[in-house]
């Protein structure tokens, strides 16, 4: 039975919705800045994929009465969510009923209260609004209750590869008929916390970031959310339908907390495995959309990993280059992106590069392309733990 | 999917396969975790770099690991994970005004460090999620591995939940009117009548495998729902056991989580006093407090139950037959609902 995906959400450092994103995409446009919002005294020492408008405006955005307690992430998460299951046409019977689930990712989630969180928690001050909202679930509980969904829900949290799982999790629940339709993806929002935590890493790099090039510095953080509706044959009869998920790989590193094997057994391992679980052939997949962060070790281990898999390898970008890494939401991110490529046969670069890395120059995409047909696209995604997520999607 | 081991890390002596044959009572609103002596598996070094939250998750699931050099994956739900690595690294940020800070909390208090530590510990490439939703995070874990069984891809599988009391999440949590005012003895817990809980924290491991030979229990399903009407959760509860071809009469056992807050313990009479009113009842959150992983407690207690253990008398509600067949029923604050059912392995 194939899986479709029927509807498409998304809000990030390229734009409020899909269309304004795929334009962003097109014209080579980052949306890479110095913080406008952050609060934090970084906020115009380096770049950050930062979506462009204050918290207060974009809870204007999100469409039900109650916004008490409701944190940026939050805001994030609805107006992308609302999205998704409006370009799907999903009713409100649809959405009620418990056959769809909605499985969603952060890692995040309502610690953007960096200072709130430091007060609750140290019992500073006054009972605050925010008490309920730091958890990484917070904000799919909050959805789940306004939207009255009653399938399955849950949150993921494997650091940066939280939403590609989220994906996977709900293909699953697909596949294996424990639901029909499952509305999957994730957010993550910029937070004091995480860039003080990525900078004591010593992986933030103060100029916009060039993955795949020899001289990379390290990543700029970004904020996203990204959902996609996945339906199963039978019930998305005569709609619209955008792309087909075909499988999904898992696998760990087992190596480092917080960096990657040089001999890349979890990324090769993971895109074998997703290869295997999508039936098809090595030689299908027209296109990869690469983790590539930016960082020395990630990008060549990654490339370590394109070489143990391919022996020819496909063209690949990584559109970090464009958002920054939105860590919990990039999975979704950039399976919201990879179904773009295949709907409108398009390869969006990895900006910025003057000089690739040697062994990887000649399939590393680096100017917008769309002469060419594109059927097959991997997306990877990789996270601290050694959590390794590969999906690939295909034309309908 | 079967049971073949369990290992369990809680405020009760499970630690030492104590549990069952004598409790402990607990007074105020804590219900901390009796740990092991962890010098015997953990190197010190190691050891101390570890906050709680690490320490119990990995200290709960090496002696299932040591033993186990195939294992096809590893799951985890936790709702936290370190939270207390995660507000002592917050606590750098705001001392140092955001100046040279040291990564080794931050890294430690994403919630799937436990499952990425444990993979790096076991040497295990394979599959590795962590579940993160809240009061149903343990249920995801479950389903997770039920997903993987389901497609074949999966032999055996080590699936648990780890959730810690920090000062923290208890200052947090308390804000938002969770726990009792007064000190209560844990005997009187679940009579309080009054609003609030405590605070419990532990962790429990399951080796899980496709198949029942050496199992100890079978756990035929989970399935949760959030925020139901009241008359919801019955026919909630009835689809559930339909699908798994049963009625309300086959199940002789019932694990509730009443933890004494008056505000959502009817929640458990709707259901029981509906539809199993004769069964075995027990309860577990006087025991080990609540935390929103309990339901994973439940579930060990349950496996001992149908291996045909004695419940300790504290757990005993109501006990009128010898367990076989068990429906754990637990929820979160009122708002997330979770259904484990779990029978013995030769039934």
């Amino acid at each position: 039975m194939d899986i479709y995906v029927t509807g498409l959400g998304c809000i990030s450092p390229l734009g409020f919705n899909v269309e304004e994103n795929h334009l962003q995409l097109k014209t080579e446009r980052d949306g890479l800045v110095k913080s406008k919002y952050l609060e934090s005294k970084y906020k115009s020492e380096k770049f950050f994929g930062e979506v462009k408008m204050d918290t207060s405006s974009l809870l204007q955005k999100v469409n039900i009465p109650n916004k008490k307690g409701l944190t940026r992430t939050d805001a994030l998460a609805f107006i992308a969510f609302d999205e998704a299951i409006h370009h799907a046409g999903l009713l409100k019977k649809d959405i009620n009923d418990s056959s769809t689930a909605f499985i969603s990712a952060s890692t995040v989630g309502g610690m953007c209260l960096t200072d709130e969180l430091y007060r609750d928690s140290n019992l500073h001050g006054k009972n605050s609004e925010y008490a309920q909202s730091y958890n990484c679930a917070a904000h799919t509980l909050r959805i789940t209750k306004e939207y009255q969904l009653k399938g399955f829900t849950n949150t993921i949290n494997t650091a940066c590869s939280s939403s590609a799982n989220a994906i996977m999790i709900g293909m699953k629940l697909i596949r294996t008929g424990r639901a029909k339709r499952a509305i999957v993806g994730g957010v993550d929002s910029l937070a004091k916390y995480t860039v003080n935590g990525f900078n004591a890493l010593q992986i933030l790099t103060d100029k916009k970031c060039t993955p795949f090039d020899v001289a990379r510095e390290g990543l700029n953080l970004g904020e996203a959310a990204a959902y996609i509706v996945l339906e199963a044959e039978d019930v998305c009869i005569g709609k619209t339908k955008y792309a087909k998920i075909l499988g999904a790989g898992n696998t760990n590193d087992a190596y480092h907390a917080s960096a990657m094997s040089e001999t890349a057994d979890g990324v090769t391992a993971c895109i074998l495995e997703a290869i295997a679980d999508s039936k098809i052939s090595k030689e299908a997949i027209n296109y990869i959309n690469a983790h590539g962060t930016g960082t020395q070790n990630n990008d060549q281990v990654e490339l370590t990993g394109f070489h143990n898999v391919f022996a020819n390898i496909p063209p690949f970008s990584s559109t970090k280059s464009y958002t920054g890494h939105t860590l919990g939401a990039a999975g979704s991110l950039e399976a919201v992106y990879s179904i773009l490529s295949i709907v409108n046969n398009e390869m969006y670069p990895s900006l910025r590069v003057t000089n690739a890395i040697p062994d990887c120059h000649k399939m590393l995409v680096m100017q917008y392309t769309n002469d060419i047909e594109i059927n097959t696209v991997l997306s990877n995604s990789y996270g601290f733990g050694g959590n390794c997520t590969s999906l690939i999607f295909s034309d309908i | 999917m079967y049971v073949i081991k369990t290992s369990n890390i809680s405020p009760q002596n499970t630690h030492n396969g104590q549990f069952m044959q004598q409790t402990i009572s607990y007074t105020g609103n804590k219900y901390s975790a009796i740990e092991p002596d962890y010098t015997a598996m953990i190197r010190p070094a190691q050891l101390r770099r570890m906050g709680k939250c690490i320490r119990m998750g990995t200290g709960s699931a090496l002696p299932i690991l040591q033993d186990e050099d195939k294992l096809d994956g590893i799951i985890l739900g936790s709702s936290e994970g370190g939270l207390e690595d995660c507000i002592k690294f917050l606590i750098q940020i705001v001392d140092y005004n955001e100046g040279t800070l040291t990564p080794t909390n931050f890294v430690q208090s994403t919630p799937n460090a436990l499952a990425g530590n444990l993979a790096i510990m076991s040497k295990n490439k394979s599959y590795n999620t962590t579940h993160v939703h809240r009061g149903l995070a343990f249920e995801n874990a479950l389903l997770d591995a039920l997903l993987l069984f389901d497609e074949q891809k999966a032999e055996t599988l080590l699936v648990g939940n780890v959730d810690e009391i920090s000062e923290y999440n208890f200052n947090i949590e308390t804000k938002a009117d969770q726990y009792k005012k007064e000190e209560i003895s844990s005997d009187e817990l679940l009579n309080s009548q009054t609003s609030g809980t405590v605070c419990g924290e532990g962790s429990s491991m399951f080796l899980l495998s496709s198949k029942p030979t050496n199992a100890v229990a079978q756990i035929v399903d989970v399935s949760h729902i959030c925020y139901p009407q009241k008359e919801e959760i019955i026919a909630f509860t009835n689809t559930f056991l339909s699908k798994n071809g049963l009625i309300p009469a086959d199940i002789d056992s019932v694990i509730v989580g009443r933890n004494g807050d008056c505000k959502t313990d009817f929640w458990y009479d709707l259901v029981c006093d509906e539809m199993f009113k004769t069964q075995n009842l027990y309860s577990f959150k006087n025991l080990v407090g609540e935390y929103p992983t309990a339901s994973a407690f439940a579930t060990y207690f349950a496996c001992n139950l149908v291996a045909g253990k004695k419940a300790p008398k504290a757990s005993i509600i109501h006990e009128c037959t010898v367990p076989k067949t068990i429906l754990i029923y637990n929820h979160f604050k009122g708002e997330q609902h979770g259904l484990i059912l779990v029978k013995q392995s030769q039934l």
